[in-house]
């Protein structure tokens, strides 16, 4: 039986993930607003508001609380000398195995809010598909390129 | 052959109609914006066309191709010169094909490719004669295996045909093709293009008498033109497929095809990434299925082509006996462990799902004929159901086989190592009925392939999963 992934992201990433949840809120409360504004000058129901309120408040409940939340309790990865394996999803969990010797390259990558929390996202592509470990501690991130692109071998006959 | 050759002036042809095709829209939107009695419109486009011509004979002057040095050295270009030189060991694979332009000259066109990673081939020669090309093949083999002369052509004669259609083959597939509807689509497409020039009202005049007469007629005559579809789709299906012969060498599967225009496909046997056994919807019941393979390199590097039909149809039971000559490494044989029973709610379910709100929007929009509907969601009920008698997998030492269906059903051979990653997933709800989905993915030109069998057991999925592990795969290796 192969144990699960132990190593967990870096805590300042949920963080991050809830500031993005934040931003990504504008766009409902820009519609509830329009929606409020439209109420008050049409003189339409006054429950719209309401409802408007609501939805908003669920949204945002939903995108800064729960997912990243959730999402962050889920991730895990390790990487092992032969292979690294990941695991993460909110409804459905998936688990993820990428041989070594399949990698093709590593790549970190970093937005402005991960710089700003000294974070990173590190990226593995084997020929056919591309994996992501995200919010990483930067330092981490760097060790773990170096770490995946000095084990990464391909074998040049098998792609 | 070392001294600069220009390939056949009937590229400048090709070159000419290559260009107006890519100018075609331009052009018709310059004369059709304009106004109807813009003569000098028809001069400026007159002009064009001059120009584009021009342009094809001086890009055919211009390009030369030699063979020096263990390269193939390619110099083009009209304002901006190109040299390009490819070093033989860098090239997988020379395509030949013959179209239209080039058939009536004896000639072909060589697509050169080689394991770069952008799209497109490395080099085209549009029109060269079938002996420069064999002279190139003949180099290329020399430089690619040593300098060993006297073995290069019995190696060509060593190509053995492992398949070829047979006529009656030929009429099944292409009457069961799909490409039906393409050519129904392509007709009413069409209508609706030169509506105004035929004469519908003159027609439906005088035709009018004959229709209210007989709605019989109208039926006949909407089956007449479906049978004409059907009988075009089957003659283009006819031309494109007839010949197909699949040729095994050393090291290389060559695929030809076509009547019109030939069409050759070379595949590096060590560039095949997976293999898929296809049985559609109407093949299935008659025991018929195709055979695709999918490659990661030589003439098949963008995505769309990286899947090759090896076998367009054949018997289910003669595939075994065909590909243990030329994909002996896959092993075809096995018994498929089949999704649990448990599993079939959730296929039922999710084929419910899918189908009601379409059949309540059909039931709601269109009454009294909106409730056939329902019989909507009895065909999606059936499909689940066989997609749930579909799903089941096969594992062997290096290879893995997944079996499921979406519309057609598919067998994916997959060896592990062209496995490039492993997925395993639950859902909350598969967790509750210890159902786990299993997807696999591998190289397939520029993109991937791969399969994804849903709602197997964990203890499966978890079969499988460590079965891919690299780690205990290590621990076996220290073992002895």
């Amino acid at each position: 039986m192969i144990t699960k992934p132990q190593k967990r992201i870096s805590k300042r990433g949920l963080t991050v993930w809830k500031i993005s949840g934040a931003l990504h809120s504008i766009i409902p409360l820009l519609l509830a607003g329009g929606a409020i504004t439209l109420t008050i000058i049409f003189d339409w129901p006054i429950w719209i508001i309401g409802v408007a309120l609501m939805v908003f408040a669920i949204y945002a409940y939903l995108a800064i609380m729960v997912i990243p939340t959730m999402r962050w309790k889920r991730w895990r990865y390790e990487v092992r000398e032969n292979e690294i394996e990941l695991q993460h999803g909110v409804f459905i969990i998936k688990r993820t195995l990428v041989p070594m010797i399949r990698v093709q390259h590593v790549d970190t990558q970093q937005g402005p809010i991960l710089r700003k929390y000294k974070l990173a996202t590190v990226t593995v592509s084997t020929a056919a598909t591309v994996h992501e470990i995200p919010a990483l501690d930067m330092d981490e991130a760097e060790e773990l390129r170096f770490f995946i692109s000095n084990l990464a071998r391909v074998a040049v006959d098998d792609v | 052959m070392s001294e600069p050759k220009r390939l056949h002036p009937i590229s400048a042809l090709a070159n000419f109609f290559k260009q107006l095709k890519e100018l075609i829209i331009p052009i018709l939107l310059f004369v059709v914006v304009g106004n109807s009695e813009g003569l000098i419109q028809m001069y400026i486009t007159l002009g064009i066309i001059f120009l584009i011509l021009i342009s094809g004979i001086l890009t055919w002057l211009r390009f030369t191709y030699r063979i020096e040095e263990g390269e193939l050295r390619i110099e083009s270009g009209l304002i901006v010169r190109k040299k390009r030189y490819i070093p033989f060991e860098r090239i997988q694979s020379l395509d030949l094909s013959e179209g239209i332009l080039q058939r009536p000259f004896g000639l072909v066109k060589m697509t050169v490719e080689t394991a770069g990673s952008g799209t497109g081939a490395e080099a085209v020669l549009t029109a060269i004669s079938k002996e420069d090309a064999s002279r190139i093949q003949e180099a290329l083999s020399q430089a690619k295996n040593g300098v060993l002369d006297e073995d290069e052509p019995q190696e060509e004669k060593r190509a053995t045909v492992i398949y070829q259609i047979k006529p009656s083959e030929l009429l099944l597939l292409s009457s069961t093709s799909g490409g039906v509807g393409v050519v129904i689509s392509a007709v009413v497409a069409f209508m609706f293009q030169f509506a105004e020039v035929i004469p519908f009202e003159k027609v439906y005049k005088e035709l009018e008498a004959v229709i209210t007469s007989s709605l019989i007629f109208i039926s006949m005559l909407v089956f007449l033109c479906f049978v004409l579809a059907w009988v075009i789709a089957l003659i283009g299906s006819v031309l494109k497929y007839a010949n197909f012969t699949v040729k095994k060498t050393e090291e290389d599967l060559i695929i030809t095809r076509g009547l019109l225009e030939k069409k050759q496909l070379t595949i590096p046997l060590h560039r095949i990434q997976a293999l898929r056994i296809t049985e559609n919807i109407i093949r299935q019941p008659i025991g018929y299925a195709s055979v695709f393979i999918d490659s990661a390199g030589g003439s098949l590097k963008d995505t769309e082509n990286a899947r090759v039909m090896l076998l367009p149809i054949i018997k289910k039971k003669q595939i075994d006996a065909i590909l243990s000559n030329c994909l002996s490494e896959y092993q075809l044989d096995g018994k498929f462990t089949p999704a649990p029973t448990r599993a079939l709610k959730r296929y039922l379910l999710r084929g419910f799902l899918i189908s009601i709100p379409i059949s309540a929007a059909l039931i709601y929009f269109f009454q009294p004929w909106g409730y056939l509907g329902l019989a909507f969601v009895l065909v999606a009920l059936l499909f689940s159901y066989l997609q749930y008698k579909a799903a089941g997998w096969n594992l062997k030492e290096h290879q893995v086989i997944l079996r499921f269906r979406g519309i057609s059903k598919n067998t994916v051979y997959l060896r592990k190592n062209r496995i490039q990653s492993l997925t395993m997933s639950e859902s909350h709800f598969q967790k509750k009925r210890h159902l786990a989905t299993i997807q696999a993915m591998a190289m397939s030109g520029s993109g991937a392939t791969g399969g994804k069998v849903v709602d197997l057991t964990t203890e499966d999925v978890l079969r499988l999963y460590k079965w891919y592990s690299y780690s205990d795969v290590s621990n076996e290796e220290q073992m002895p």
